[in-house]
């Protein structure tokens, strides 16, 4: 491949305007990955000339990295790579709402927040309160997946996004999918974009279905002295008819990690959040029967929140990722997929491990299937690493074992050199290569920071 | 088909696993559209392994290779499009695994879909998905549609509910993607794979999600005398953001043909009905079925009737799921359509459907699932009459057009199959068509796998076709 001397910046200026075009090093710093800077940061501002912009890469091998809010950048293996960065900053508009369909069509660029007020002005949501509240954009959630603590109640985003359009790594325009609630013409590409962390192609458009504002909400908080007791309360819930929008369990040390003044989670306790939302009647039943439910599982106490109190947890909650980064100088965050019925084994086995290693550990669990565990070491020095090297490596085989899958979603860049933030692939990884050539057949995208080295 | 690879294929899988005299191979050139294709020899695998081999041995003599489930399905997908092997799932039927704790089942591709939700009911849980075909279809099938049904407007169509597959991939090898859990890291190849028709692997063993049965049901039957009414009601049910479990509209035309066999309890002098159904929290299907009575009541519903118990619920939706079986006392043929609007445009939608009936000379019924948007009208013909038959089509396309200017979709849960392929531009464009035949490329690069499906033959314009020598009509959806 080419140096990165070798980028013919001018032609690059020329597509996007020299106002959209950075390539001053102070500058670029924002967009920096596990301390590489790319030599140029361009910001089309159409689909053309996003179009030209990656044609322009796959003819002369110039790689890129596409951002949003640039948020996410850190989150997998440093690109092979790294020449260009392609914002999606001022792809921004919302391009269709008919709220009286709920259904939604956005470029990808748009920001989260920007999105979510104009949705509620019309009494209306998307269920992504994913962490990055104030930079994520809707390109960068879909590219990486975020998880959404309400994914207890609606799913993922496989699970309401409708379509996308997208410009492959040969700088073609095309899309799945629909803008209607239900179809299934063609193959639904999008559910690969989701999640592909901008190695397949560059999302530019994603259409949703929309969800009502709930017209009451509350949250509830359980507390208890056993890890057994918080997940029996969650499996409790699961088969009964509550429905609740979100479920975590929150372990002792993560409950001082998403405490703040305004509300303080009881010290040492295992709690388990929940929020009920819906009709007024609807939370009422759930702050009817969830306390007997909690006594069942041995509840040492039980409490509604208020607003405050309410939005002050489920703010930390949502941030936890950061919360998490802010309590140790090498924090390294796993995203565990587990079920429910392995998340007791999952977390126990994780927290053994970091223990052996003398790392302190915190945990959120999303009762649905995903853990969030984290590795704090109070240290940055290379005994530190050593120890989450070994401790992180022991993780991902011990999880597999237990027929759960790990990614490490945040880590210090040193540790991307002992460790692979993926994991092991598996035998699906030939199959995704092969689309991988078939969309960036020049290797353009994002390579080498996606599973198994794509 | 040369003999040999008959006799082949008997060695592997045994006499009584293989079909190939005419008259056995006639039982297998339809499903329920109004398609038609014979396949060449058609076999019955026991296991993941038998499957291999005959996908290999279909690799060595370069014979195109077809799954079919229980031939359901209403676009063509599990036809022989190219004549070759049929593979057909019916002995591969077995529930390998429910995981009640975790809410999962792992089932071989021809088990029956109503057949998980039995397996599981004592358990307060069932299988979500629910085509009208779902006593006799199977979940290979389903997964290759990626099939709806009444329900899916709450809960979601086939592909919300399969979190992992076992694969035999077009070389033979066997794959697994996905599992129990969501979110694996790597690309979603199960949310790829549900819906690909069959193109690009052979599903041999299907991870379903199971969900808790509901506290409460309540099921309405809403009453017309007007379709814009009807239409209008379920508009502004969507406006409002009330999602029902499920709402379904039929006319006037189709409910008496419905009622003269089913007995469901249809009134015959209305214009259309909905068939309204919340299911959840005791609390939230009263504050929902309220909210719901007073849009109908602000619609002019003649009368709002309200299921009294489980037996009046069960009639009503046998008179629904049965409907097509009805249809097909009435008319030598009918042809279903499959187009998706918004909701918002339901009321033009319905008044435009009729005047292309009108147009074309035909009676179109409407029975579809209207909460979703997702339309059925029905075209009746008689077969033997090709101008008819070109009248149809011709009816159809124009339908389909509309769907596609208010900015739907060709197929909400049938499928592109062979029967819509000569659509999919309507809907794509070219690069959006090369962008999926290089996905088929990834998986199905020989294009052996269910050839003639989803994409378009035709350079521009579409094929003519010829109607069929003879058609069954005794499709439920």
């Amino acid at each position: 491949m080419s140096p990165a001397a070798a980028i013919p910046l001018s032609r690059l200026r020329e597509f996007v305007g020299s106002s959209h075009f950075v390539e001053d090093p102070a500058q670029l710093a924002a967009y920096e990955i596990d301390g590489r800077r790319p030599a140029a940061a361009v910001a089309p501002g159409s689909i053309d000339e996003l179009s030209e912009v990656v044609l322009l890469a796959a003819s002369e091998r110039i790689a890129l990295v596409v951002c949003g809010g640039c948020s996410k950048l850190p989150i997998g293996m440093p690109p092979s790579q790294y020449d260009l960065a392609l914002s999606t900053a001022r792809l921004n508009r919302v391009l269709a709402y008919d709220p009286g369909d709920l259904t939604l069509g956005v470029e990808a660029g748009i920001p989260l927040a920007r999105l979510s007020a104009a949705l509620e002005e019309k009494g209306q949501m998307l269920p992504l309160r994913v962490n990055f509240e104030d930079r994520a954009t809707i390109g960068g959630v879909m590219a990486s997946n975020s998880s959404s603590p309400l994914r207890h109640a609606f799913g993922g985003p496989r699970d309401f996004v409708l379509g996308m359009e997208f410009v492959t790594g040969e700088g073609v325009h095309t899309k799945s999918g629909g803008r209607v609630v239900k179809s299934v013409a063609g193959y639904d590409i999008h559910k690969l974009l989701i999640g592909s962390f901008g190695t397949l192609g560059v999302i530019t458009r994603v259409n949703f279905k929309t969800f009502p504002l709930p017209p009451a909400q509350c949250a509830f908080v359980a507390s208890f002295s056993a890890a057994e007791s918080a997940l029996a309360l969650c499996r409790a819930v699961m088969h009964s008819p509550l429905q609740p929008w979100l479920m975590e369990v929150v372990d002792p040390n993560a409950g001082a990690i998403v405490s703040a003044d305004a509300y303080r989670l009881p010290a040492q306790m295992w709690t388990v959040v929940l929020a009920a939302c819906g009709k007024p009647s609807v939370v009422e039943r759930h702050a009817a029967d969830l306390p007997q439910l909690a006594e069942s599982a041995r509840a040492d106490s039980f409490a509604a929140l208020s607003d405050a109190e309410k939005s002050s947890l489920l703010g930390r909650i949502r941030e936890f990722a950061a919360h998490a980064r802010g309590a140790s100088p090498a924090a390294v965050l796993f995203r565990i997929s587990a079920l429910p019925a392995e998340m007791a084994d999952c977390l126990a086995r994780t927290r053994e491990i970091a223990d052996r290693h003398q790392l302190p550990f915190a945990a959120l669990v999303r009762a649905s299937g995903l853990i969030f565990a984290a590795l704090l070491p109070a240290e940055k020095d290379g005994d530190a690493l050593r120890r989450l090297a070994a401790a992180a490596n022991e993780i991902f085989l011990a999880v597999d074992k237990l027929g759960a899958r790990a990614m490490i979603e945040w880590c210090p860049a040193e540790l991307k050199q002992a460790v692979n933030v993926w994991g092991s692939p598996r035998p699906d990884l030939a199959v995704m290569r092969k689309l991988k050539s078939e969309f960036d057949p020049n290797g353009i995208l994002s390579p080498g920071r996606f599973y198994g080295g794509i | 088909m040369d003999s040999k690879i008959i006799r082949e294929l008997q060695q592997l899988l045994g006499r009584e696993s293989v079909l190939s005299t005419s008259e056995d191979l006639m039982m297998y050139e339809y499903d329920g559209s109004i398609e038609v294709a014979r396949p060449e020899v058609v076999v019955f695998p026991r296991t993941t392994q038998e499957v291999v081999s005959i996908v290999l041995l279909a690799n060595r003599h370069q014979v195109p290779l077809t799954g079919r489930g229980a031939g359901t399905g209403l676009s063509g997908g599990a036809l022989a499009r190219q004549g070759g092997i049929l593979l057909v799932f019916s002995r591969m039927n077995k529930i390998l695994e429910l995981d009640l704790e975790n809410q999962r089942a792992v089932v071989q591709p021809g088990v029956v879909n109503l057949d998980i939700t039995r397996a599981v009911e004592h358990a307060g849980l069932y299988f979500a998905p629910d085509p009208s075909s779902q006593k006799s279809c199977t979940i290979g099938g389903n997964v290759a549609e990626n099939a709806g049904g009444p329900h899916t407007l709450l809960y979601g169509v086939t592909s919300n509910h399969v979190t992992g597959l076992e694969l035999v991939l077009p070389a033979g090898e066997i794959l697994r993607v996905g599992g129990k859990t969501i979110d694996s890291p790597g690309y979603d190849l199960t949310g790829l794979l549900v819906g690909s028709e069959g193109t690009l692997a052979i599903v041999t063993e299907v991870t379903v999600k199971l969900t808790r049965l509901p506290e409460a049901v309540k099921t309405l039957l809403a009453v017309y005398e007007t379709v814009d009414d009807a239409t209008e009601t379920v508009a502004e049910i969507t406006a409002r953001a009330i999602t029902p479990a499920a709402c379904e509209f039929l006319d006037g035309w189709t409910l008496r043909v419905v009622e003269a066999w089913v007995h469901a309890g249809f009134p015959l002098d209305s214009a259309a009905v909905l068939l309204i159904e919340v299911d959840g929290l005791r609390e939230a299907i009263e504050a929902q079925a309220a909210e719901i009575l007073d849009v109908c009541k602000i619609h002019h519903a003649r009368e709002v009737r309200v299921a009294r118990d489980a037996q009046e619920r069960e009639l009503l939706w046998k008179g629904r799921k049965n409907a097509f079986g009805a249809v097909g006392r009435v008319s030598p043929s009918y042809y279903v359509q499959d187009g998706v609007i918004p909701r918002t445009k339901l009321p033009m939608t319905l008044r435009q459907i009729d005047v292309i009936g009108k147009k074309y000379g035909f009676e179109i019924g409407n029975i579809f699932h209207a909460g979703d948007g997702n339309l059925h009208p029905i075209i009746l013909f008689d077969p033997r009459d090709p101008d008819q038959f070109r009248r149809a089509v011709a009816a159809a396309g124009e339908i389909m057009a509309h769907c596609i200017a208010v900015g739907g979709s060709i197929t909400g849960e049938h499928g592109v199959g062979l029967e819509k392929s000569e659509l999919m531009p309507l809907m794509f464009t070219e690069a959006d068509l090369e962008a999926m035949r290089r996905v088929r490329r990834a998986f199905n690069p020989s294009g052996l796998l269910n050839p003639g499906k989803i994409f378009p033959f035709g350079k521009g314009c579409g094929e003519v076709r010829m109607p069929p020598a003879s058609l069954a009509a005794s499709t439920s959806l």
